[in-house]
């Protein structure tokens, strides 16, 4: 294919009923949310990965998710406005783009272009992954004068999890359900708890069936890009019955593309396995540099930041406390390296991927670090094509579209070539690893 | 690891391994035994080598800052090399607070590894760890893929922010025969599951450490280590304490050298140059100039150049508190009865250091007004490592809080390879009169 394929293979019209409902869901959740707050319907803030979700509804808190509703504003095109808001307070351009997002949006009244934010009754610091995530939890407890409670979950340094580290979270969770208990005054339901957790089993059964799909040829979903959208409810309504409804009719549709041949791009051409949080700020265009070659993303780590569900961890209700530990601990950015890369490597077997897309981003260094080093290793352990950019999911200022399309553009070009002639032709044959972005433009570990 | 076989410039090879430690005159240690009756031996059996021993025995003040100067910019690390040529075993820690109690019970050298300062040109770490991260990590990294850190046997990263953690991930791959261990440091003060969960850690990072120095842990040899330990801290204490008081006879820019050296000193070699250097400087005739008195906040990881420090000084101001080197400050002594490890633990977890790296207290204004209180500060100096997201994201809160009280303040950014000085110098300056003059 030549580096002027045009936007004919785009397909978004693969998008349906799900893509719909989803959005129709996401318009439900915050026009609920306006009203919340206060003594009858106190508000939760939490964080994504190893969230406690399940725990803190049982005692009638409704939930919000500042990272999510970052990604919101920048997808709506309004994040700068707020990052540049809590630059103006004194937060360097090196602080985490979701952070600034959240605090520009707190110091603006919580009033984004899909509803207005609720302020915190308690914030929940389910520390897994981002040690980012205290300070911000800090400074939004400074600020808005919210209780805070800090769930400290151990870094994930081994395959299954350490009996002494999931006593160690069990311990906390009795102490965070009795601080809710008394904050409350509601008495804390095992029981109850045991009937959430079976559906948001069931919820997560549905969407591991969902992301499953990617091992398909060609694949029925976009696993980075279409994944993306759809993980709100796993991650946002878990435990309800809505989020099962959700993953049914997905999977549902998926049933349907299947059937009609009707998939993200009409030829499938790249196989991709994706690492790295998106650019939220022009998600649309980083993902037509994908589909003008042809190339879907069959597995991808990202949506995985609110759980392994897909590598069989399951909340347990026979084990409430215990598989919510363990949850916590699987975030995908509390892994650690050597974790992170054995994922990524059985990806790339198991969904019989031609290359890894690494997205590194400026914002995040827990995601980030490392990331080079990734590369490195896939390439040159593991053989793997890689190609890694750099941008920024929450600050437009730092997509640079024609640098990112051109090393995208090259390194299609390189696979498309090795595909045609064997592995050994052209630099992507030869293991080729390139950087684009922002500030990283040169070519690198090239033997 | 393919880094590796790119190949480095000239510029960045390990330096060649010295023959004796840097700076040591020949004339240093002659004329008999040291003053302070301490333990030649180490917990292990290991006596101190010839080296450590000359440059344990420098009795000069001015000569040891010469030496403390010489040997925390040797890259080559030649106290650990020291070590290794005796037989010992060394561990590298990465800042900011790491058990170091622990590897010297084991008879190991601990070390923190402060990156590469400003004589390290990055040319391989900047491909595996990405643009936007701090100059510590980078230079850490760099010193690891081009050898310098080949003297250690064992690499240990806190969870201080996600970098370092990180950072063991890569550094596993890097060195595949060596012991690495990313110490999982709790954030949740309040629950009484913390402190089991961190001896459960201190317990991981021991096995790792028997495996690579052939000892055993004893409970006995650690509370002989947490002794020595308290005796250091005790003599850093007086040290800073001098400053705090007469700032002109013990300057930042000094007291900073004699902490750092202890990272790379066994506390046996350590110890005598501290209580040494407190006898000197407290005789120092020096006069009192009209300087500020600030308080020194961010620099609790990544370490602003010495003449970065020097600078603050030389243009008006008195550092009577700082961020540096908490390591030596992060409690005041650790107890000594009862299980060495749960000690270790306690004191972790009931350190009054308020500090970037770990959950603090709020509201963080209402305490950094006191902290610069607790020292007598005129005003505040925030030095941030430039990406350093824990110290910058602390800093609004804490401007917050000195803007409410009216006590003035300075923000700069700093990396490790600054070098050129003369727009701090015309900031610091400013930030002078303004105090002064106000």
């Amino acid at each position: 294919m030549s580096a002027g394929a045009s936007l004919l293979n785009a397909n978004p019209g693969f998008l349906r009923d799900a893509r719909e409902e989803q959005r129709k869901m996401v318009e439900r959740y915050y026009a609920d949310l306006e009203s919340a707050g206060g003594p009858k319907r106190p508000v939760a803030y939490m964080l994504v990965g190893g969230n406690l979700t399940e725990i803190v509804r049982s005692f009638g808190y409704e939930v919000v998710f500042p990272e999510i509703v970052a990604l919101n504003c920048a997808i709506k095109h309004k994040s700068l406005e707020y990052i540049l808001n809590a630059e103006a307070q004194g937060y360097g351009l090196d602080v985490c783009g979701y952070v600034k997002n959240d605090l520009g949006l707190q110091a603006q009244g919580g009033v984004t272009p899909f509803g207005k934010v609720p302020k915190p009754d308690l914030l929940v610091c389910s520390f897994s992954g981002c040690y980012v995530y205290i300070k911000w939890w800090e400074a939004l407890a400074e600020t808005l004068g919210a209780p805070m409670y800090t769930y400290d979950v151990p870094y994930q340094r081994t395959e299954a999890p350490l009996k002494e580290d999931v006593e160690y979270m069990v311990a906390q969770l009795w102490e965070f359900i009795h601080f809710l208990e008394k904050t409350t005054g509601r008495s804390f339901d095992m029981e109850e708890l045991k009937r959430v957790l079976a559906r948001s089993r069931r919820a997560e059964e549905e969407w591991v069936r969902y992301l499953d799909a990617g091992r398909r040829r060609p694949s029925p979903i976009e696993a980075y890009f279409e994944a993306v959208f759809y993980m709100f409810p796993i991650n946002v309504l878990r435990g309800t019955e809505e989020a099962v409804r959700f993953y049914e009719t997905c999977n549902e549709e998926i049933r349907t593309r299947v059937s009609e041949g009707n998939y993200p791009v009409p030829e499938e051409k790249f196989r991709l396995v994706v690492e790295g949080v998106p650019p939220y700020t022009n998600y649309r265009t980083f993902w037509d540099f994908f589909r003008k070659w042809g190339a879907v993303s069959v597995a991808a780590t990202y949506p995985k930041v609110g759980g392994l569900f897909d590598r069989g961890f399951y909340h347990d209700p026979s084990r409430p406390l215990e598989s919510i530990a363990e949850y916590s601990l699987g975030a995908y950015v509390n892994q650690s390296w050597p974790l992170r890369r054995d994922l990524i490597k059985q990806y790339v077997r198991d969904y019989e991927a031609d290359a890894v897309l690494i997205h590194g981003i400026k914002s995040c260094r827990s995601f980030t670090a490392g990331q080079g080093d990734l590369r490195d290793w896939l390439i040159h352990d593991a053989g793997v094509p890689t190609l890694y950019i750099e941008s920024d999911h929450e600050d437009p200022r730092y997509f640079t579209p024609a640098q990112i399309k051109n090393r995208m553009d090259a390194f299609f070009e390189s696979l498309d070539l090795r595909k045609r002639t064997g592995p050994s032709a052209g630099p992507a044959g030869g293991h080729a690893a390139t950087t684009a972005g922002a500030s990283a433009t040169k070519e690198v570990a090239v033997r | 690891m393919r880094l590796v076989q790119i190949q480095p410039r000239s510029g960045s090879r390990p330096p060649e391994v010295p023959s004796k430690l840097p700076g040591i005159p020949s004339s240093a240690g002659a004329g008999g035994t040291p003053s302070e009756p301490l333990p030649v031996l180490l917990p292990s059996g290991q006596a101190l080598s010839p080296d450590l021993r000359e440059l344990r025995d420098l009795k000069n003040l001015e000569e040891i800052l010469k030496n403390a100067r010489e040997l925390i910019r040797d890259l080559s690390f030649p106290t650990a090399r020291a070590w290794a040529a005796g037989g010992g075993t060394s561990v590298a820690f990465f800042p900011v607070y790491t058990p170091h109690e622990i590897a010297h019970s084991l008879g190991m050298l601990p070390v923190t590894v402060h990156g590469g300062g400003e004589d390290l040109e990055i040319t391989h770490a900047d491909a595996a760890l990405g643009s936007f991260l701090c100059s510590i990590s980078k230079s850490t990294l760099e010193l690891a893929i081009t050898g310098c850190l080949d003297p250690f046997s064992a690499y240990v990263f806190p969870y201080i922010c996600d970098v370092s953690r990180n950072l063991e991930g890569i550094l596993c791959r890097l060195k595949p025969g060596s012991a690495t261990h990313m110490l999982h440091l709790p954030q949740n003060f309040t629950s009484p599951a913390t402190i089991p969960f961190l001896v459960t850690e201190y317990r991981r990072l021991i096995a790792k450490f028997e495996k690579v120095s052939g000892n055993r842990y004893q409970a006995s040899e650690l509370t002989q280590s947490l002794k020595l330990y308290n005796e250091r801290r005790r003599a850093i204490e007086e040290l800073s304490e001098l400053r705090r008081k007469e700032p002109w006879k013990l300057p930042t820019s000094e007291l900073y050298l004699l902490e750092r050296m202890g990272d790379l000193l066994p506390p046996e070699a350590h110890l005598p140059l501290l209580r040494r250097s407190l006898e000197q400087a407290r005789e120092r005739s020096r006069t009192k100039r009209d300087a500020v008195r600030v308080l020194v906040v961010g620099p609790f990881c990544e370490q602003p150049t010495p003449d970065m420090l020097a600078l603050v000084e030389e243009a008006g101001c008195y550092v009577v508190g700082d961020e540096l080197n908490m390591l030596h400050h992060w409690t005041p002594t650790v107890p000594l009865d009862g299980d060495p490890l749960e000690n270790m633990a306690r004191s972790y977890v009931q350190t009054p250091v308020d500090i970037g790296v770990r959950a603090t207290p709020i509201p963080k204004g209402d305490s950094i007004v006191a902290r610069a209180r607790a020292v007598d500060a005129q005003g505040v100096l925030f030095l941030t490592a430039k990406f350093c997201e824990p110290a910058l994201e602390d800093v609004v809160l804490y401007r917050r809080g000195l803007d409410r009280e009216k006590i003035p303040y300075l923000h700069m950014e700093f990396e490790e390879r600054s070098t050129a000085y003369e727009q701090s110098r015309l900031q610091i300056e400013t930030f002078v009169e303004s105090v002064l003059f106000d």
